[in-house]
């Protein structure tokens, strides 16, 4: 299959998940019903075409912008720190969110906020992942070595763990079960505010982020290489890490930390396309997260069932053995 | 001839006991039963005091007269016996709170786990005079200052298993008995529950005739609630992100709904808890309800409305045929709903008749159940 075909193939698949994630969920809604609403004739029954405009397809923009932003984010800590264990959170970003949230809804009691709306885990989450960004980015302009950039921020994580902990420790049962609600991650019950500006941050950094393809490209010689090319490293690595700090965090605030997904589908992607070339696994990498997010959502609606899984569990449940049968097949990791 | 005065003064004050007690029976209860002995001992079961549990407790309660005797204390080796009647008592629930205010024993109650919830404006007082002294939170009673009271009786209750603090208090020999009525699933079984606070202060006739005044109540609202013919859609519940949580179909809020002569539209789900619905469903099956009742914490449309968006979409938030028991509190920060539901569900079954089929009861006063603030 030449790498056209392969495209064509992704950008089907794409279409026919998000087909299937429209027109299946715990109620059934007739697949060419949906259709037909979508082309702008209404549903007769008023709750379905209700179910459809302003529950459904909210949710499968938010996995569209999700599943891109995360993968792209993963792609880009992977080329940066050029370690296949990468993913978008190395830099403490869903730790710093976790963190906001566990102090929102496990402290909440202790400040005095007696209603917590579902706003509030938002910003709280925001709040959190912005300051461990902020942080390791004064971190990234000092430490001249990637390398030690990557465990700062994997002790950002420790750090903010353990306060984690500490809270989960001293709280109530209800406020603990909420908080683990949130790190299950759901993209059902995000507002039309939430996902306009979950829409304006992934399009601005996929956009902002093509102009990175070529210095991406340089950074897979090696950085000294790189720096041979022309390719100023401090620079690209600050741009990298500012655009992956906005769409993870975006996204993780938004529907609570995805795992799995931002690590996994960059290796997909390499695996499939046979290359590690940018030009190449920049889209595919945008089109192959979305159309997994949409996958597992659509399986965690569990269809024509009244039960609901965590979106959390189902990305890595299917795919962790995609990435295992990969590899046996392909013998050797793409990177 | 000393051992034999002894002798007949016991069995003197067996007999006595064994004429003036009168026997109380459980008609709704399923989670305890009592048995009287003729020595004038009565003993108390209490069977799976929590969920999934197949537990059962004995407790003897021996009359103070008696509680010395070797004899009467060897035939009942096996219980965990309890000096009755008793005198200070530890409370861990304010569900419990009611039954000892109808049974005149406000005095008896000398430490409480979480005072602060206490609605109970007699209880309340009790609690500022500091005649009740807080405990802390039911699984980590502060166990220095329980054991420093010196209580005849700790009622407690546990949802998962046995309470290490509870243990620990054993110990020190301060008897424990589990208290289940939050498990009952019928409204008069919880209601029934009185009848287990009366054992302790003999006072079965005063429970019995609280009781079947109670039990009047109801079955004549239930009665009257029969003479409608359309039933009313209702649903309850609310959603957290995308789920909906609702009374199962066989809960004790869902049997209210019921009693009421309403048609309770999440009916297909959930047993005797509380189940768990996806937003399609509750909009599908709930969208065009005519009421809506306990929609959780909220207290306004204003607050539904800025919380989740979905809400608006309902019949009952346009109409704003919404209420809610959570703007019925006492002095304390505890709704009242909780404390004295359980004990009244005349009561809450009144405040939905009225809801729902308004024409039955003109000119009512709701106890809990009110119109959502705009």
């Amino acid at each position: 299959m030449s790498t056209y075909q392969k495209f064509t193939v992704l950008i089907v698949l794409c279409i026919i998940a998000l087909l299937l994630n429209l027109s299946l969920g715990s109620v059934s809604i007739p697949f060419l019903d949906s259709l037909k609403s979508l082309g702008g004739t209404p549903i007769k029954n008023s709750s379905l075409e209700y179910i459809l405009w302003s529950y459904r397809i909210p949710k499968a923009v938010t996995a569209l912008m999700v599943g891109s932003s995360l993968a792209l984010s993963g792609l880009f800590m992977q080329t940066l720190f050029r370690n296949p264990l990468a993913g978008p959170f190395v830099l403490g970003i869903s730790s710093g969110a976790s963190l906001g949230v566990a102090l929102l809804l496990m402290g909440a009691s202790f400040f005095g906020i007696t209603h917590l709306s579902y706003l509030t885990t938002t910003v709280g989450a925001s709040i959190g992942s912005l300051i461990v960004l902020s942080l390791v980015g004064t971190v990234a302009l000092r430490v001249k070595d990637s390398m030690s950039l990557l465990i700062i921020g994997i002790m950002f994580g420790s750090i903010t763990a353990a306060v984690v902990s500490l809270l989960s420790y001293l709280s109530s049962k209800e406020e603990l079960q909420q908080f683990i609600y949130w790190s299950l991650g759901n993209l059902g019950a995000v507002d039309s505010t939430s996902l306009s500006i979950l829409s304006v941050i992934t399009v601005a950094g996929m956009s902002c982020g093509i102009l990175l393809i070529k210095p991406l490209n340089a950074l897979l010689l090696g950085e000294s290489n790189a720096k041979n090319l022309g390719v100023s490293i401090r620079q690209t690595r600050i741009q990298l890490i500012v655009i992956t700090g906005l769409l993870a965090g975006s996204a993780t605030a938004i529907v609570g930390p995805i795992a799995f997904l931002g690590l996994a589908i960059p290796h997909l992607c390499r695996l499939w396309f046979n290359t590690i070339d940018h030009k190449i696994i920049y889209p595919a990498v945008i089109i192959a997260g979305a159309t997994f997010m949409l996958l597992c959502d659509t399986i965690s609606q569990l269809p024509f069932s009244s039960a609901v899984m965590p979106i959390n569990a189902v990305t890595s449940l299917i795919g962790a053995p995609i990435i295992i049968w990969l590899l046996i097949r392909k013998k050797q990791l793409q990177f | 001839m000393r051992h034999l005065y002894l002798f007949i003064g016991l069995w003197a004050i067996q007999l006595s006991y064994s004429m003036a007690q009168e026997p109380i029976d459980i008609k709704y209860a399923s989670h305890f039963e009592v048995n009287y002995h003729s020595d004038g001992v009565k003993t108390l079961m209490i069977k799976n005091p929590w969920p999934n549990s197949d537990e059962v407790y004995n407790y003897a309660l021996i009359p103070k007269e008696l509680f010395e005797s070797k004899k009467i204390r060897s035939n009942y080796k096996d219980f965990e016996c309890i000096e009755v009647p008793v005198k200070r008592i530890v409370l861990s629930s304010t569900t419990h709170i009611p039954s000892l205010v109808d049974l005149d024993e406000v005095e008896s109650i000398v430490g409480f786990t979480g005072t602060q919830y206490i609605s109970s404006k007699e209880v309340r007082t009790a609690v500022n005079n500091g005649m009740i002294q807080e405990l802390g939170v039911n699984e980590k009673v502060n166990i220095e200052s329980t054991i420093a009271l010196q209580p005849d009786l700790f009622i407690g209750f546990s949802i998962n298993g046995p309470t290490r603090a509870y243990e620990e208090l054993k110990r020190f020999g301060i008897p424990i008995v589990y208290n289940a009525d939050w498990i009952e699933q019928s409204p008069l079984a919880k209601a029934e529950w009185l009848k287990f606070f009366s054992l302790f202060f003999n006072k079965e006739k005063e429970a019995k005739a609280l009781f079947e005044k109670i039990e009047e109540a109801y079955l004549a609202a239930k009665q009257l609630a029969k003479s409608v013919i359309k039933q009313p859609s209702v649903i309850s519940g609310s959603l957290y992100k995308d789920i909906w949580y609702a009374p199962g179909k066989d809960s004790w809020a869902a049997s209210f709904i019921k009693d009421a002569n309403a048609n309770y539209l999440f009916s297909d789900w959930g047993g005797i808890g509380s189940s768990s619905l996806s937003i399609e469903e509750a909009v599908l099956k709930g969208v065009d309800a005519q009421f809506w009742i306990a929609p959780s914490q909220y207290t306004s449309y204003q607050q539904m409305k800025e919380d989740n968006p979905h809400y608006k979409v309902f019949t009952a938030f346009k109409n704003q045929k919404i209420y809610t028991y959570a703007l019925s509190t006492g002095e304390g920060n505890g709704l009242l709903y909780y404390e004295l539901g359980p004990h009244r569900p005349d009561l809450i079954l009144k405040d939905l008749i009225a809801i729902f089929h308004p024409e039955l009861l003109k000119q009512y006063r709701p106890t809990f159940f009110k119109p959502l603030h705009p």
